[in-house]
């Protein structure tokens, strides 16, 4: 929350003892009218003379009935239409030029009006003084209403656009020419062509059939044996077969997991001025692959993606048994991050925004974004939808997760606690034997009664105390403080330097266990990583407070222990200077309880958080949150707590003493403790102690987002309950009991009253396969968006989908196995004159490959692809173009080590150049549909790129030994294993001459013999410069 | 299904194309097959008023005044107060709490220092008697040939935001930069050459490569980065050892390609495909030339510092060279950084006397040669030179001798192609901190940039994610009082 509604909160404090001292009242609140006291004739000719036509110059052209576009939703025409305000509120306090908000703007106070530059100081004198009278007005007939402005009427819009009607039955249509079909897919497509006089083209030779295949299965060219088997395999079912086959593919994963990764722009740094790292952002690239390659249900994806963290049985890998679930929410946190912003919560909102926007185009292909500042301009979503969802990501945090161990060791920390509880039970028992008041003292210290921070110390300056915490504010990462907080006078097992001690909590503390000292430290793999955060021990290490508002800028943490304090403003994490240093604090080495003071002056009026870690090794014991507390405060709390502290202490010294007494009570306490001692000490021998980080998130206080007026973080309006799009779900605030309620969400995206989620993807897959999506617009199915050029096939696929259990591998397969996808790619003249974009498909298309595939299928013809899968990236390879603010300190290898495109690093500010001239797209948005653009660089980079002429060469080398020329020296063996490499297909009689031609002409021009590899580089890497090497038929 | 008139003409095959060139119909053809995207982008808004919004190459919707741009792009953010815009108040009040005498706001540094006046004194030049201070000697020469800009306001005070803003109408990245929206609007009159270049002098700006970025648009509108040395662009210098021997792989890929026609017929993709090979080839031996600037008289290279005693006025000096010569090829958009200098871009939070005297030693000489360069030449009138950093800086210190990031008011300049020369427009406060008079805003100056090319920027248009992108975005008004 910004300042400015604080402030307005103040105003309307002033505005209450204000008016109860003077009797203006009436022209304070807008809904009261406006009685205006009779201006004289000379107020009356001040406003005529200087005041109407300073307006009319200056003010009209934006603030008025008659304006052309009117701005802000404000007009000036009138009195009671300055009163009524605009956007932003009443423009106009009459007698109270101070807080009107046109003499602010008039002054650049705020707001800077007329935006084309400040006034003279006469004209903002005179106006000041003319609010200060009164705003006398002459009386006259004006309209307040707003002139008649487009009504957003979301039921109308919803109405009249296809992509929000329930998804149909769609009838499967006859055909004329039975024979031609063999599934429902070409019945669809074949009715069309019939209504328009079409016939689809001639199937796609096995050849083109096969390669096709390859490439948009998993991305890579047959190998010449693979086509050979295809080709010559007389089986009926040989297609299904090698489709089924490269669907288990793990090289599957790795080619729709690219096409997904477009879709969540995908990096690993945070572009920006220094282009930080994103610190193990290729665990969310390696769920992808691995969760397409499993072919989990799509909407256990979606799930994942919105809320993966909040599963109550998450997914686990099969043989590692890691949260996979978790993983997926990562997607929300792949976007630009900044440092140092001047407005921290317009930066906030910024990135909230590209978190929407995502979102929201990937899984539902609107484009919600677009009514961040304004109802949409033309789809039927609300800027009320867009808060609304924002409040999701106001009530969730970022965290780097401990995937691998959080599962294990979370039933660790049951067990301790169990365990822990166990013994408590036993020694009380035992205690209350021989103690002279059984156990009086501790029961009298229970939470409810004096444990709590006394109330003078509370006045309007708590934040968070431990005594009184509620279960679900009391938050952590990881297993270090428990699931609750530790109350006074409970007893616990102090392990250190191996010996055991029982100790009774002297205060009411959210407190770290040496239990689970045995985890490793993490070491940062991020180079270059300037956050101060990213370098501290946090990883599953932290307690968070609740979030709350900022009143003072002291805020006061009292606990004992080492470690570092992290304040969480606007969800601002990346702390790497000049400003916002504050907000992370060392704590400094104190015997005993001390209080901790954050300035945070700054952050007046925003929202925040506090992240507690403790230092490795080391305890951290927190006991209250204050802000703003003054001395005398401090110190009620400090005595209160002593007297706990010392109450304990004599419990704890009469207890001592009752069992020390007793000698068969001493026996079997030292066995007891004897015992915990052990047991705690074999549960620790199973505590997970390293972990692979992931980017997650995680759960926060639940809020509400306040409405943005114009999108802009300073001017916050209504506050909006969560909920999901009205046009799909309705009005209604979803009902959330804790938390951020995104699992809710998740179910919404996922309901079968969503027309949306299935219609989406499914076109996504249909257009990676056929080239172009049956909405060829696949992230906007608005109304800007292109219509479906088969609206009932769509609907057919995607009630198919559902019923399929909303498998990805069956959809495609369906798809690839109609006679749609496999005809051929040459369209007959007549079609092409008839149709010709193709928007009936009566041929397929050909494409050319991304920049990714390219690479790849060099890799693979030359031998050289490692087929690693998953893991740390390859570092992106810099050229001496390749310049700017964090440029990493080393270049990757030029060959990526021969590993996939995938898993080459991507730098936001540092893409590779290859990839960016073959349309890879800058990571910014959802872009399920890539540009395909010629532009003369592609030609140089096949022509004269280190790389490409390098695996050229490789390529030959390899063709020189696997085919050996035979005693004659005929080359056509060698050039048809290349061409079935490269083009998987047999080279014609024509080409085989031709290169004969070339071969022996080339190897006299340049003294080179046939028996020379040189020759054969030089052949493989015309090849490579052939246009087939990048397109596909 | 209706037909819904939102198609797009289908190209021309490679075929036809000859056969229009032959006709004498080729050129812009071949400039809009070079930008072809072939497939991919969606059907903008084309209606009948304007058939070719939200197309590539929709040309121009009225009367150019200039042909290409030259951006000087002053990294870092000069300050305006020690440039173009004196302020007598800073040496009256010089070492007094600002506070004390206007509203301070929020800065990068938040460490605000005394009220600093300019180390250099204003001297007034020309006819129009332009006030220019001492960093610009040379520049201050060309006074009557400036058009400065007082009164320019950024939306941002850190540099990324603000460098994405200025090149981009947008501080996040992703979006194309203006020299992508403007070869994407005209194409490019150079086969040969790409139709944004950017030259590299050493430094690029924070917020990376981006800043000339395509962003949405296809990778043909990305700028191409030059280095003032060497090849000038990578992958332009064939690893053959023999140009011949290049031709001979090539020319056997295109028989090849011409035996495969049948399987592959005349798909628009591989017809531009084949054409880029022509035009990389041309590329090979364009950018050679581009680059022997040796060629360029002695009185020439004297003029613009490439003997310079300073290495990086040499470094500005072959730039501005280049830019030139770059403009006679008929390249549309030329953006020129800055070369590093000891103690960081114009952008000083300390130092700012050292600083800012070492990055106007490296710029001015080169600056002021390049423009009479282009006069003599009669190429001024045809091309808009701009001069602009991302912001300017505070009238107040930083510490004690910097001064921090200032967006609410600075100094941009531009000449030739269609401004009104010899004037300055718009002004700040009495300290130079804020614009007060005919604030001028980013979009406005991408709106005027457009409108000199004979762009309408609410006409140039591209539809991505819903929305009928503009390099303006949903703002920008032409500036006429600055229009010649």
């Amino acid at each position: 929350m910004g300042k400015f509604l604080w402030s307005i909160r103040c105003f309307a404090i002033f505005v209450v003892a204000y008016s109860s001292l003077d009797c203006l009242s009436a022209c304070f609140q807008a809904e009261q009218p406006d009685i205006q006291p009779p201006p004289n004739a000379e107020q009356l000719e001040f406003f005529e003379k200087k005041i109407r036509p300073l307006l009319v110059q200056h003010c009209f052209e934006c603030h008025s009935i008659n304006a052309s576009r009117l701005k802000a939703g404000l007009t000036l025409d009138s009195r009671q239409a300055m009163i009524k305000g605009g956007d932003s509120g009443p423009a106009l306090v009459p007698a109270n030029a101070l807080e009107s908000l046109i003499v602010q703007a008039i002054r650049y106070d705020g707001f800077e009006m007329p935006p084309k530059g400040k006034l003279p100081a006469e004209d903002i004198d005179a106006l000041t003084k003319w609010v200060e009278m009164g705003a006398p007005w002459p009386n006259e007939s004006v309209s307040v209403d707003s002139p008649t402005q487009q009504v957003f009427d979301l039921q109308k819009r919803k109405s009249s656009h296809w992509a929000w009607q329930p998804v149909q039955n769609s009838q499967i249509p006859v055909v004329v020419d039975e024979l031609w079909p063999k599934n429902a897919i070409d019945r669809f497509i074949l009715s069309g062509l019939e209504h328009a006089g079409l016939k689809p083209t001639a199937p796609a030779d096995k050849y083109a059939l096969v390669r096709r295949l390859y490439f948009d299965l998993i991305g890579l060219p047959a190998t010449p044996v693979q086509v050979l088997n295809y080709v010559n395999n007389t089986d009926e079912h040989a297609t299904a077969k090698l489709v089924d086959q490269l669907l288990e593919s793990p090289h599957f994963g790795e080619r729709w997991g690219r096409h997904w990764l477009d879709l969540v722009r995908f990096a690993e740094s945070r572009g920006h001025e220094f282009d930080n790292d994103a610190p193990y952002a290729y665990q969310y690239r390696d769920y992808i692959i691995r969760a397409l390659n499993a072919d989990v249900p799509y909407d256990q994806l979606v799930r994942e993606h919105i809320a993966g963290d909040l599963l109550t049985s998450p997914r686990v890998h099969p043989t590692e048994r890691f949260n996979e679930s978790i993983l997926g929410t990562g997607f929300w946190h792949l976007g630009e991050w900044v440092h140092s912003p001047v407005d921290i919560r317009k930066d906030e909102s910024d990135r909230f925004d590209n978190m929407i926007d995502v979102m929201s185009k990937t899984f539902l292909g609107v484009t919600v974004s677009c009514a961040r500042c304004h109802d949409h301009k033309f789809d039927a979503i609300s800027t009320e939808d867009y808060y609304a969802l924002a409040g999701f990501l106001q009530s969730s945090d970022y965290r780097e997760v401990a995937f691998d161990s959080m599962e294990h060791n979370r039933t660790i920390g049951q067990q301790l606690a169990k365990l822990n509880g166990k013994f408590q039970s036993q020694v009380s028992a035992l205690i209350s034997k021989v103690a002279p008041t059984p156990f009086e003292g501790i029961e009298r210290l229970s939470p409810a009664q004096a444990d709590a921070i006394p109330d003078p110390a509370k006045a309007n300056c708590l934040i968070v105390d431990y005594a009184a915490i509620g279960p679900n504010d009391f938050r952590s990462d990881g297993e270090l403080f428990g699931k609750q907080a530790r109350h006074v006078g409970q007893m616990f097992l102090s392990v250190s330097g191996g010996k055991s001690n029982l100790e009774f909590s002297r205060s009411n503390v959210a407190a770290s266990d040496h239990f689970w000292d045995v985890i490793k430290k993490q070491e940062s793999d991020s180079p270059n990583q300037m956050s101060g955060i990213g370098k501290l021990p946090r990883s599953g290490r932290t307690l968070n407070t609740p979030t709350f508002e900022l009143r003072n800028g002291n805020v006061q943490c009292r606990l004992q222990g080492t470690g570092h304090i992290v304040a969480c403003v606007d969800s601002h994490r990346l702390i790497a200077g000049p400003l916002h240093g504050e907000t992370v604090r060392g704590i400094p080495k104190a015997d005993g309880f001390q209080w901790v003071t954050m300035n945070l002056s700054r952050y007046v009026g925003h929202r925040l958080h506090l992240e507690f870690t403790p230092e490795v090794g080391a305890l951290l014991e927190v006991q209250c949150v204050v802000q703003g507390a003054g001395s005398e405060q401090l110190k009620t709390i400090e005595d209160s707590s002593a007297t706990l502290s010392n109450q304990v202490a004599e419990y704890a010294k009469e207890i001592e003493a009752a069992v020390q007494s007793d000698a068969m009570a001493r026996e079997s306490f030292s066995k007891l403790l004897d015992d915990w001692t052990r047991e705690r000490n074999g549960l620790q021998q199973q505590v997970q102690t390293t972990s692979r980080l992931a980017m997650a998130m995680m759960d926060g206080t639940g809020e509400e987002e306040h409405l943005l007026i114009r999108g802009n973080s300073s001017n916050p309006g209504r506050s909006v309950p969560r909920r999901f799009l009205s046009a799909i779900d309705g009005p209604d605030a979803i009902s959330i009991q804790v938390g951020s309620g995104r699992l809710q969400l998740a179910e919404r995206i996922n309901s079968p009253n969503n027309p949306l989620t299935s219609r989406v993807i499914v076109n996504r897959i249909w257009h990676h396969l056929m080239g172009r999506g049956i909405v060829p617009t696949t992230d906007d199915f608005g109304v800007l968006g292109q219509r479906p050029t088969h609206p009932e096939l769509l609907d057919h696929l995607a009630n198919q989908f559902v019923a399929d259990s909303r498998s990805i591998k069956k959809m495609i397969r369906t798809i690839v196995l109609s006679k749609t996808y496999q005809m051929g790619s040459q369209a007959s003249s007549a079609a092409i004159e008839m149709d010709p974009k193709n928007q009936f498909w009566h041929h397929h298309p050909q494409k050319r490959h991304e920049g990714e595939t390219i690479r790849d299928t060099l890799l693979s013809i030359s031998g050289r692809m490692d087929p690693t899968m998953y893991g740390p990236s390859i570092q992106v390879h810099l050229t001496n173009f390749m310049d700017g603010r964090g440029r990493p300190a080393k270049s990757g290898p030029l060959d990526g080590s021969n590993r996939r495109s995938i898993y080459l690093e991507v730098r936001r500010n540092f893409l590779s150049p290859m990839f960016v001239a073959f349309d890879t797209p800058t990571p910014f948005s959802s872009m399920g549909r890539r540009n395909v653009s010629n532009v003369p660089a592609q030609a140089l980079i096949l022509m004269n790129d280190p790389l490409v002429t390098e695996l050229a060469k490789a390529w030959a080398t390899r063709a020189c030994q696997e085919v050996p020329l035979d005693d004659q020296l005929i080359p056509n063996a060698r050039v048809n294993w290349m061409m079935l490499t490269a083009f998987n297909r047999e080279a014609s009689d024509l080409e085989l001459a031709s290169s004969r031609v070339f071969l022996e002409k080339h190897a006299t021009q340049n003294g080179l013999t046939i028996r020379d590899d040189a020759l054969w580089e030089d052949f493989a890497h015309a090849l490579v410069n052939k246009k087939e090497f990048i397109f596909q038929r | 299904m209706n037909h819904c008139n939102r198609f797009r003409p289908t190209p021309i095959n490679r075929r036809e194309l000859l056969q229009r060139l032959g006709s004498g119909f080729g050129l812009t053809a071949l400039a809009a097959l070079m930008h072809d995207p072939a497939y991919g982008s969606e059907p903008g808004q084309a209606s009948k008023a304007d058939p070719k919004a939200g197309m590539p190459n929709h040309g121009l919707h009225h009367g150019a005044k200039a042909k290409s741009v030259i951006f000087l792009y002053m990294d870092g953010g000069p300050s305006q107060v020690d440039t173009f815009d004196p302020k007598p108040m800073l040496d009256k009040y010089h070492g007094k709490e600002p506070g004390e005498f206007f509203k301070v706001e929020a800065t990068q540094f938040n460490n605000n220092g005394k009220v600093l006046a300019s180390p250099w004194k204003f001297q007034q030049y020309g006819q129009c008697g332009l006030p220019v201070s001492q960093l610009f000697p040379n520049v201050a020469t060309c006074a009557d040939d400036l058009c400065v800009v007082r009164s320019m306001v950024s939306e941002f005070p850190e540099h990324t935001f603000a460098n994405y803003f200025l090149h981009t109408g947008s501080g996040l990245q992703g979006r194309p930069s203006m020299g992508a929206w403007i070869t994407y609007g005209l194409g490019s009159e150079n086969q040969n050459l790409p139709g944004f270049v950017v030259v590299n002098g050493g430094l690029i700006p924070p917020g990376g490569l981006d800043c000339f970025g395509s962003g949405f648009l296809p990778a043909s509108y990305q700028g191409s980065v030059f280095k003032p040395n060497g090849t000038a662009v990578a992958n332009v210098q064939p690893l053959e050892i023999s140009a011949d021997r290049q031709r001979s792989k090539l020319a056997f890929a295109n028989e090849l390609d011409q035996l495969a026609s049948d399987q592959f017929g005349t798909h628009d993709g591989i017809e531009s495909a084949i054409r880029n090979y022509e035009l990389a080839s041309q590329m090979q031996t364009a950018i050679p030339e581009l680059m022997a600037i040796s060629g360029e008289t002695q009185a020439t290279q004297k003029m613009y510092g490439m003997d310079a005693a300073y290495e990086q006025t040499r470094i500005f000096a072959t730039e501005c060279l280049m830019a030139r010569r770059l403009v006679e090829r008929g390249v549309r958009f030329i953006e020129l950084t800055c070369p590093s200098v000891s103690g960081d871009r114009w952008d000083q939070h300390s130092n700012l006397k050292e600083g800012h005297e070492n990055n106007a030693r490296a710029v001015d000489q080169p600056i002021a040669a390049l423009l009479k360069d282009l006069k003599q030449r009669g190429l001024l009138d045809q091309t808009l030179v701009v001069w602009a950093g991302e912001f300017g800086r505070t009238p107040f210190a930083q510490g004690a001798n910097g001064r921090d990031h200032n967006p609410f008011g600075f100094t941009i300049w531009l000449a030739g192609g269609g401004v009104k020369a010899g004037t300055a427009y718009g002004q700040t406060d009495e300290w130079g901190y804020k614009a007060i008079e005919n604030r001028t805003e980013m979009h406005d100056l991408h709106a005027t940039i457009l409108h000199l090319l004979g762009v309408d920027h609410t006409r140039s248009t591209f539809r991505f994610g819903g929305r009928d992108m503009r390099l303006t975005d949903v703002k920008g008004h032409v500036v006429h009082k600055i229009l010649a």
